[in-house]
């Protein structure tokens, strides 16, 4: 768990990066996470993964492959999801204007680290 | 009171064991006295608590009424006494299918289809199957013409609900329109509306097979999933959603409240242009929609 | 949707919608139902509900030889569907959420919206009436009166 809050606060170092997580795709809950105060991590989770499960069936329903990133664009925010071993996500909450490019490669990168 | 409805009351009344319960209760159910139906019904299943018809009468009456878990319960109460039972699994499958249930509904009405040949049935279970949103989807009918929105619309009348919910899923006559001049207009834009219906536009996979309408059914609890992630995160309206793949990339995002536009390009289109080309045809969508109002 | 008290039923339907639960059974914690959602036949509301009761209360049990505060939710998760069972406590005592959920949603979905429905009934819980003394006759009618008021006959 050490480990995975490591690879996690990685990612939150990027600027406008509020929180991420470890979550469990499948069930919607919670593996580890570092966030900060105002970010409801539960919430995140379970809306997250199912989020990405209804893009899973999406993307195979259109003949595509899984995805690799995927991408929730709001009015004050963003929230980004790459998918990790063992059926695990990646899950970062940002903030309007955030460094998503930056935010991108740090949780691909995070993801390959987490086996 | 008229003449029929008269004369069943005389012969129930005569002899309330009889099973004109059954005709006379169809009958009030048809002329909208829904009250008296239902009193009749409930009725004729006390006194006959194992006929599968009465349970489904009751289902019928209840489903006008507008109380969908008790004609579920009566439906299920059919099928408990008659597992073949045509008129519950036709039930439950339309009660299903206004669920946005369309694998469970699709099951249904099949299992009816081998007991009845009714041609209204073969059309709503065209339209179901294109509504299917589970991995394991139906194959689609290639050889059999699509359904003819009248066969729709008459099976639908045998029953309370309505099958067909929104604009016919084949382009109107303006579609050449809507994306035109844009590249991908018939394989990579498409537009919905809110429940998931296609407006305009085609998506075809790699294969060149004709995928528009397996990824319509996924799209509309999407747009939805979207919007509800959105607002209990506390970020505001949701925008767009993208999904960037190895073998290509998807932009989903709303031109106006009662419409979604989904965008797919191969991989070679990175993800961030993907979503400009997105918002040029949104604003083209925007413009169609408005001429079409 | 059959609810014992009408206070129940917007969050519970809110739940529902949110959640996408297959089944909902509420109940006291001495397994009375108070409202259930997707149960076709009484007896299975009543086994149901015995059940889920005597599992909070072995693992009330539980916590208590552990040394442990009472656990608030179980989760059980089959091939084909999963339970939530949930210990509460609400204006009228504590009370019990047993819930069956299919794929078509998540464990995370449903202790999110679940925590949410909680918070609502909270809310919208009105003052409990002052109560007469309990004479067996009075007992079988308000039974009888709960009966008819939950499974609609």
């Amino acid at each position: 768990m050490t480990g995975y809050r490591e690879v996690l606060e990685r990612v939150s170092a990027v600027g406008g990066i509020r929180g991420t997580m470890l979550v469990a795709a499948a069930d919607g809950i919670v593996v580890a996470e570092s966030l900060m105060d105002g970010i409801d991590g539960r919430a995140v989770a379970a809306l997250t993964a199912s989020l990405v499960g209804r893009l899973r069936r999406t993307t195979a329903s259109a003949g595509l492959q899984a995805p690799t990133v995927m991408h929730l664009r709001a009015e004050n925010g963003s929230v980004l999801a790459v998918p990790a071993a063992g059926d695990l996500l990646i899950v970062a909450v940002t903030e309007r204007g955030a460094n998503l490019g930056l935010a991108r490669l740090e949780m691909l990168d995070a993801a390959r680290q987490v086996a | 009171m008229s003449d029929p409805i008269r004369a069943m009351t005389a012969e129930l009344a005569a002899e309330p064991g009889s099973l004109v319960f059954l005709d006379l209760a169809e009958l009030l159910r048809r002329r909208g006295q829904l009250a008296a139906a239902l009193k009749v019904a409930a009725s004729g299943v006390a006194r006959y608590p194992t006929l599968a018809d009465a349970h489904d009468l009751r289902a019928r009456i209840h489903s006008d009424l507008g109380d969908s878990e008790a004609a579920f319960d009566a439906w299920m109460d059919a099928l408990e006494l008659d597992p073949s039972h045509v008129g519950a699994h036709k039930g439950l499958g339309f009660l299903y299918f206004r669920a946005h249930d369309p694998v469970r509904a699709l099951r249904h009405l099949e299992t009816a289809l081998t007991r009845s040949d009714d041609p209204g049935l073969h059309a709503a279970i065209a339209r179901v199957r294109a509504a299917v949103t589970e991995a394991d989807q139906a194959p689609p009918i290639d050889d059999e013409p699509p359904p003819a929105e009248g066969a729709v619309r008459a099976m639908a009348g045998d029953l309370p609900f309505s099958l067909v919910e929104g604009p016919a899923s084949s382009a109107t006559p303006s579609d050449s329109d809507l994306f035109a001049g844009f590249e991908g207009a018939r394989d990579g834009l498409l537009l919905l509306d809110a429940q998931g219906m296609r407006l305009g536009g085609g998506l075809r996979d790699a294969d060149g097979a004709d995928v528009a309408d397996a990824v319509a059914a996924h799209l509309a609890g999407v747009s939805r999933e979207a919007a509800r992630t959105a607002r209990l995160l506390e970020l505001g309206a949701w925008a767009s959603v993208s999904a960037e793949c190895g073998d290509g990339n998807l932009h989903l995002c709303a031109p106006t409240a009662e419409a979604v536009l989904l965008t797919v390009r191969d991989s070679s289109i990175p993800a961030g242009r993907l979503a400009l080309l997105a918002d040029r045809a949104a604003a083209a969508a925007r413009r169609w929609l408005g001429g079409t109002a | 949707m059959r609810a014992l008290e009408p206070w129940v039923g917007p969050p519970l339907q809110e739940f529902l919608a949110e959640s996408s639960a297959r089944v909902t059974l509420l109940m006291t914690s001495a397994g009375q139902v108070v409202a259930q959602h997707g149960f076709t036949r009484s007896l299975d509301v009543m086994s149901a509900a015995a059940l889920g009761a005597g599992i909070m209360a072995s693992t009330d049990e539980l916590a208590r030889l552990m040394g442990s505060g009472r656990f608030g939710a179980m989760v059980h998760q089959g091939a084909r569907q999963g339970m939530y069972l949930s210990a509460f406590d609400t204006p009228r005592g504590r009370w019990i959420g047993l819930v069956v959920f299919g794929p078509e949603t998540s464990v995370g979905l449903v202790q999110l919206f679940f925590q949410q429905f909680v918070d609502e009934l909270a809310a919208a819980a009105p003052p409990e009436a002052p109560q007469g003394p309990v004479l067996a006759e009075n007992f079988e009618r308000e039974l009888n009166a709960s009966l008819r008021a939950l499974f609609g006959r």
